[in-house]
C-alpha cells in the first residue's frame, strides 16, 4: 500500500513526494521513511498514527523543515523546500509554519503573552490585535497572559503553545504529540481547541499521535508502519482506529 | 568514588580546563614572584659574598638611632688599627659616586643601581685584574669589566668621569673583574690618594675593612680589635656583615614580593568567583546524576567528596600549570630588568621546593574553598530528586544577602566619607571601611543586576526588539550567576578606576603646586643623585641669572620623630618659592635658626624662639631654635628649613650635594638665553638636566604614568581571568539552554538573531561589571584622594577618558567572550536540540 494516498478532492496545503529518510550508511543504515508520497489538505486536521519506530515523527520533522530528507520533495503552500538554505528555512518556519511540541514549548524567561507573539516579534511583524484577542478568548487564557511558564499548569502551557502556533496565521500547524504529557481532561481541552481552530478559523493542522482517542478528533488518519503509509481512514472514531491498529499489530506479529 | 570523581572531570573537560587556566593565572603570579625574588636575592648575595672576599672584619660607627644614619669615623683610626699585632691589612672605606661617561657623552648608569667609585688596593682579591695595571695618580682609573663593556670604551682610552658629580678626565689603564654579576651597578676605581681626596675630603670614612695576619681567625681578630676601638665604633666579622646585608636584602625584597603577591591575591580572588560559578553550574546540571548516586546508596559525605575531589584535581592541575607560567613570567621580568640595567640580573630562574609547595597549596586551597559552597549544596540533594522531572535549585536568601550588602556598602561609604574628611584620617579605618564597601557591593551585586541590566540592555531592546529582550531576560534568569560573573570583572575594573583617579589627581595636584608655589624659572636636577656643589656656584655667575637656590637635604631626628631638613639661601629661597611666613622671618635662617612648617609647629607647640634637641644627619646633640613658622607648602612638604652651616655639619663633605637647584632669572632677562646658558653649563655634568616649570611638571607626570602603567599591567591579569569567567558562564548557559535554543530556532529565530542574543547577554554582563566596578573604583579613589588632601593631593581629577575606555573595553570583552559560545549555539542542530533531554 505504499505510494500516493489520495484525498477527497480538497486542495493540498503540504505534500510529500517520494520522501525517504535514511539514517547512517552501509550495513548499519536504518530506513526511517521509505519513499512516502502524501498530500495534507487545507483546512483539515490530519492525524499521523503508528507504533514507535514507524517513522511518524520523522515524516513530520521532514514536512516541518526541521529535518532534511535523504531524497524526495516537500512542498509547503506551493513552495518546494528541498533547495532552501538555512536562512530561507528559518524564514519559512517563522512565517508559514506553526509548532506545538510535546513538552518544553515555551521560553521560560518570557511571559505567556510574549511567548505567544514570539514568532511575530522575531519576524519584526505587527500583531493583529483582533486576531490575538480572538485566539486568546477561544483558549480562555485572557487572565493568564502576564504569567511566566513556570506559573502555569501543563495544560495551560500547551494552550499557550497552541496560541503561539496560531497567532501568526501560518499555512499549516505541526503538532507533535501535543497531549502526550497531559491528563485526559487537559488533553480533551487541547484537542477540542485544535478541532475548533480547523472548523472556525479554517486552520490546516497535522498532528502526530499514538493515542486512538486523540486521532478520533481528526478529519483523516494516516497509519504509518516501517516508514510507509500502510492505511488511512476518513472521519475516524476511537473504536475504529483502535480496531485498525490491532489489525496492524496482528499483521506485524504474523509477518 | 575516585573513579566517579575523575569521570566527572573528564565529562566536563572544557569547563574544567577553563577553571584550571583561571587557577593557573592566579598561581603563576605567586610562583613568578618567588622565582623572581629568589633569583634577585641570589644575585645580591653573590655581590655581598664577592665583596667581602679577602676581608676578615669591618669597623664602622655604631648605630645610635634607627632613623639616624651612622656617623663617619676619623681616618686617624687607621693608625690605631694598624698598631694591633693581629691586624695584617687595613683598607679605609673610600667610597662615593663615580659615573663613567661613554664616547657619545652619555652617562653609563641606570636609575635602579648605584654608580660606585672605590679605592684600588693592589692586594684586594675581590677584584682581579683582567687587563692593564692599577691606577697611579688622579689622571688614571681602572674600570670593572661589565661597566667598561657598557661604555664601549677600552683600556687605553681617555674618558670623562663624574666623581661626586664633578667632571674630570682620566685615562683607563686597567680592566678588573668582579666575581659576581653587578645587576646594573657600575664600578670605577681610583688609586688610594685620589680616592681619599675625592671621597673623604673631611678626613672621615664610613669604615675600615681589615685582614688578619695568617693564623688569626676572624673572630679572634674581631675580639682583639674591639678592645682598642673608641665607644662610637664597632667591629664585625665578615660573616656577620654578610648575614646583616643578606637580611637587609631579604627585607627589601620582602616589600617587592608582598607588592607582587597582593596582585596575585587579587587575581586569585577574582578567579575564585569563576571557580565557584563553574561548580555551581555543574552541580545544578548534575542534580539528577548526583541524586542517583545518593539513591544507590552514596552518603552525603561521599557526594561532598566527589565534588571537592574534582576541585582538588583542578586546583592541582591549575597550580602545576601556574608554576610553569610563573617561570615564564619570572624569566620575562628578569630579561626586562637586564635590558633596563644593561647587564644580566638574576641567576636564571631557580625553582625552589618552597615555591612549588606554596603554589600548589595556594592553587588547591583556593579552588577547594571556592567549590565548597556548591559542594555543600550538592551534598544536600536528596535521593528523591533523581525521580523528579523538573528540579529547580533556587538559591535562597538572595534578598536578605542583597539587603545586607546594600546596608554594608552604604554604611561603609558613609563611614569612609566621614573618616577621609577628618583632620587626621586613620589608614587602618579607611582600609576597613573600603573593604566594607567592596564586600557590600559584591553582596548587593545580584540585587543590582536587575536595574543595571535593564538600563544596559535598554538600547538593545529598543533597536533589536525581541532579540534584545531575550538577551536581557537570559542575563536576568539567574541574577546571582550573572552578578558573580560580572563581579570578577568588577573587582579588576574597580582597582583600575581607583588607581586611575589617584594618579590623575596626583598629576593635577603636582601641576597646580608647581604653578602656584614655584616661582623660579628653571629647576636643575639629576634624578635621585646629588648635584655637584660646583653647579650652583657656577650658575650664580651666569648672565641673566637673578638668584640660585641650591637645596641640600639632610635627615633630622628629634623627639622620636624623623623629618627632612632642607637648606638654601634665604633671599633666593624667597624668590624661587612662594613661602609666606606665619610668624618670624625667612632671614632667621642666616642667624642659624631653623624654620618649621605650620602643621609641625602646631603639633609640637613651637613658636618663634622655641628650642628643641635634634640629630642633624649623623651629627647629634644640636639645640635648634625656631626662627620662624611658614605656611604649609606643597613644594617643601613637612620639611624644615635649616641653615647651610648646620647642613654641612650633618652631612660628610664627600656626600654633600644638592638635590634641586632653583634658578630665577633676573628681571628683564631673556629666558631662552638663560636656558641655553644653563644647558651649556650642565652639559659637562652629564646627568644634570635643566627644566622649566612646565617640563618639570611633565617629568613628574611621566613618573606617575610609568607607575600607573605597571599597576595596570599587574591588574590586567585579573581582567583576563574575569573574561575567562564570562566565557565560561556563557558557554555553560548555552549548553544548559540547548532545548530552548532549539525551540527558538524552530519557531523562526535566525542564526544571526541567535548570535546577537548570546552576544548581547555577554556584553550586558560585562558592562554591568564594568559600571559597578567603575562606580566602586571612583568612590574609593575619591576617598583616598580626600584622605591625602593635607599631604598635597588637594585637587581631585577624575580620568573620565580612562573610565569611558574601560566601559567600552568591557563591551568589547563581552563580544570576544561570546564568540565561542555563539558559534556553539548557532551550530546546534535544531531537531537534535529540541529532542535533547
Amino acid at each position: 500500500m505504499s505510494g500516493s494516498s489520495g484525498s477527497s478532492g480538497a486542495e493540498a496545503v503540504a505534500s510529500a513526494v517520494g520522501l525517504s529518510k535514511v539514517y547512517g550508511s552501509g550495513p548499519a543504515a536504518v530506513t526511517a521513511l521509505d519513499s512516502v508520497s502524501v498530500d495534507f489538505e487545507r483546512g483539515r486536521l490530519t492525524a499521523i498514527m503508528g507504533p514507535s519506530g514507524s517513522g511518524k515523527s520523522t515524516l513530520m520533522h521532514c514536512m516541518a523543515a526541521l529535518d532534511r530528507p535523504t531524497s524526495g520533495q516537500v512542498i509547503i503552500d506551493g513552495q518546494s523546500i528541498a533547495q532552501l538554505k538555512d536562512r530561507a528555512l528559518t524564514r519559512l518556519r517563522r512565517e508559514r509554519l506553526g509548532f506545538v511540541f510535546q513538552a518544553f514549548n515555551l521560553v521560560p524567561t518570557l511571559s505567556a503573552r510574549e511567548n505567544i507573539t514570539l514568532p511575530l516579534d522575531i519576524a519584526g511583524a505587527k500583531v493583529d490585535p483582533e486576531w490575538f484577542d480572538l485566539v486568546i478568548e477561544t483558549l480562555g487564557m485572557a487572565d493568564r497572559l502576564s504569567h511566566r511558564p513556570s506559573e502555569l499548569s501543563g495544560g495551560q502551557q500547551q494552550r499557550v503553545a497552541c496560541a503561539r502556533a496560531l497567532v501568526s496565521r501560518p499555512a499549516i500547524v505541526f503538532a507533535d504529540e501535543p497531549t502526550g504529557n497531559l491528563d485526559s481532561r487537559s488533553s480533551a481541552e487541547i484537542l477540542g481547541f485544535l478541532r475548533r481552530s480547523v472548523d472556525d478559523f479554517g486552520q490546516s493542522i497535522v498532528m502526530v499521535t499514538h493515542d486512538p482517542g486523540s486521532a478520533a478528533f481528526a478529519d483523516r488518519v494516516l497509519f504509518l508502519a516501517d516508514g510507509r503509509i500502510v492505511d488511512e481512514m476518513v472521519d475516524p472514531s476511537a473504536e475504529k482506529v483502535l480496531e485498525r491498529m490491532k489489525g496492524f499489530e496482528m499483521a506485524g506479529r504474523r509477518g | 568514588m575516585l573513579r566517579i570523581t575523575l569521570k566527572g572531570v573528564r565529562g566536563h573537560l572544557l569547563r574544567f580546563v577553563l577553571t584550571a587556566v583561571a587557577v593557573s593565572l592566579g598561581v603563576s603570579l605567586v610562583a613568578g614572584t618567588y622565582v623572581l625574588t629568589d633569583s634577585i636575592k641570589a644575585t645580591f648575595d653573590g655581590i655581598v659574598d664577592s665583596g667581602v672576599k679577602g676581608v676578615d672584619a669591618s669597623v664602622r660607627a655604631v648605630k645610635v638611632e634607627d632613623d639616624v644614619p651612622r656617623e663617619n669615623l676619623p681616618l686617624s683610626l687607621e693608625k690605631d688599627l694598624r698598631g694591633i699585632e693581629e691586624v695584617g691589612q687595613v683598607y679605609p672605606g673610600y667610597q662615593g659616586s663615580a659615573v663613567l661617561v661613554d664616547r657619545e657623552g652619555t652617562a653609563v648608569r641606570n636609575s635602579m643601581a648605584p654608580t660606585i667609585g672605590l679605592a684600588y688596593w693592589p692586594d684586594d682579591i675581590a677584584l682581579t685584574m683582567v687587563r692593564g695595571r692599577g691606577p697611579q695618580g688622579p689622571g688614571e682609573i681602572v674600570v670593572e669589566k661589565s661597566t667598561l663593556k657598557r661604555s664601549g670604551l677600552a683600556v687605553g682610552d681617555t674618558a670623562q668621569v663624574l666623581v661626586q658629580g664633578e667632571p674630570r678626565k682620566a685615562k683607563i689603564v686597567g680592566e678588573m673583574d668582579f666575581d659576581a654579576a653587578l645587576a646594573g651597578a657600575t664600578l670605577v676605581l681610583f688609586d688610594g690618594p685620589t680616592a681619599q681626596k675625592a671621597f673623604s675630603p673631611d678626613g672621615t670614612v664610613q669604615g675600615f675593612s681589615l685582614r688578619g695576619k695568617a693564623g688569626t681567625s676572624p673572630e679572634q681578630l674581631r675580639d682583639r680589635v674591639a678592645q682598642v676601638l673608641p665607644a662610637e665604633a664597632e667591629v664585625l666579622t665578615s660573616a656577620q656583615l654578610q648575614q646583616e646585608a643578606e637580611e637587609d636584602m631579604d627585607s627589601k625584597l620582602g616589600y617587592v614580593s608582598t607588592f607582587l603577591l597582593v596582585f596575585a591575591a587579587i587575581g586569585l580572588f577574582v578567579g575564585s568567583f569563576l571557580i565557584a560559578n563553574t561548580f555551581s553550574m555543574l552541580v545544578a546540571r548534575r542534580v539528577r546524576e548526583l541524586a542517583l548516586l545518593r539513591a544507590v546508596g552514596a552518603s552525603r559525605g561521599q557526594v561532598l567528596r566527589v565534588v571537592l575531589g574534582e576541585a582538588l584535581v583542578i586546583g592541582a592541575v591549575g597550580a602545576g600549570l601556574g608554576v610553569l607560567v610563573g617561570l615564564g613570567i619570572a624569566s620575562g621580568a628578569l630579561a626586562f630588568l637586564a635590558d633596563q640595567s644593561g647587564s644580566p640580573v638574576g641567576t636564571g630562574t631557580p625553582l625552589q621546593g618552597r615555591t612549588v609547595a606554596i603554589s600548589l597549596l595556594v592553587g588547591i586551597v583556593v579552588t577547594m574553598m571556592s567549590a565548597l559552597v556548591p559542594a555543600l549544596r550538592a551534598s544536600r540533594i536528596s535521593p528523591v530528586d533523581a525521580l523528579r522531572d523538573d528540579i529547580v535549585m533556587t538559591p535562597k536568601g538572595a534578598r536578605i544577602r542583597g539587603t545586607i550588602g546594600i546596608v554594608l556598602s552604604v554604611l561603609g561609604s558613609a563611614a569612609l566619607a566621614g573618616e577621609v574628611t577628618a583632620s587626621s584620617p586613620a589608614w587602618s579605618l579607611i582600609g576597613v571601611y573600603a573593604l566594607a564597601v567592596v564586600s557590600g557591593s559584591l553582596l548587593a551585586a545580584p540585587l543590582s543586576a536587575r536595574p543595571v541590566i535593564h538600563v544596559v540592555c535598554w538600547p538593545f531592546v529598543v533597536f533589536s526588539g525581541v532579540v534584545g529582550r531575550l538577551a536581557r531576560q537570559n542575563a536576568l534568569r539567574n541574577p546571582r550567576r550573572t552578578a558573580s560573573t560580572a563581579s570578577a570583572l568588577m573587582i579588576g575594573l574597580a582597582l583600575i578606576a581607583g588607581v586611575g583617579v589617584i594618579a590623575e589627581s596626583m598629576k593635577a595636584s603636582v601641576a597646580d603646586i608647581v604653578e602656584d608655589e614655584l616661582t623660579s624659572d628653571f629647576v636643575l636636577s639629576a634624578g635621585n643623585e646629588p648635584i655637584a656643589p660646583s653647579v650652583a656656584s657656577r650658575a650664580e655667575k651666569l648672565d641673566g641669572v637673578g638668584s640660585v637656590v641650591a637645596m641640600g637635604q639632610v635627615p633630622l631626628a628629634f623627639q622620636g620623630e624623623w623629618a627632612t631638613g632642607l637648606t638654601g639661601d634665604s633671599r633666593a629661597l624667597g624668590e624661587s618659592i612662594r613661602l609666606p611666613m606665619v610668624s618670624g622671618e625667612l632671614s632667621a635662617l642666616e642667624r642659624g635658626q631653623v624654620l618649621v612648617p605650620e602643621e609641625m609647629a602646631k603639633a609640637h607647640s613651637w613658636t618663634v624662639g622655641s628650642t628643641f634637641e635634634a640629630a642633624v644627619g649623623s651629627s647629634r646633640g644640636h639645640r635648634l631654635t625656631v626662627g620662624g613658622v611658614f605656611e604649609d607648602s606643597q613644594v617643601l612638604g613637612q620639611s624644615l628649613l635649616v641653615p647651610r652651616p648646620l647642613y654641612e655639619k650633618g652631612v660628610p663633605l664627600g656626600e654633600q650635594g644638592d638635590f634641586y637647584i632653583f634658578v630665577k632669572a633676573s628681571a628683564g632677562a631673556d629666558l631662552e638665553k638663560v636656558r641655553s646658558e644653563l644647558k651649556g653649563l650642565v652639559k659637562q655634568y652629564i646627568v644634570v638636566s635643566v627644566q622649566d616649570s612646565q617640563e618639570y611638571t611633565q617629568s613628574m607626570a611621566d613618573d606617575v604614568d610609568q607607575l600607573l602603567l605597571t599597576l595596570y599591567a599587574l591588574l590586567f591579569l585579573s581582567v583576563v581571568i574575569a573574561v575567562l569567567g564570562i566565557f565560561n558562564t556563557l558557554a555553560l548557559s548555552v549548553f544548559e539552554r540547548t532545548r530552548e535554543i532549539g525551540l527558538l530556532r524552530a519557531v523562526g529565530l535566525g542564526r544571526w538573531q541567535l548570535s546577537r542574543v548570546v552576544t548581547i547577554e555577554a556584553v550586558a554582563t560585562a558592562v554591568f561589571g564594568a559600571v559597578l566596578g567603575s562606580l566602586v573604583g571612583l568612590g574609593l579613589g575619591i576617598a583616598v584622594q580626600q584622605a591625602l588632601v593635607s599631604e598635597g593631593l588637594d585637587i581631585l581629577s577624575i580620568p573620565w577618558m580612562t573610565i569611558g575606555v574601560l566601559v567600552g573595553f568591557s563591551g568589547v570583552v563581552g563580544v570576544l567572550a561570546a564568540v565561542f559560545p555563539t558559534v556553539r549555539a548557532v551550530r546546534l542542530d535544531v531537531l537534535k536540540a529540541i529532542s535533547t533531554e
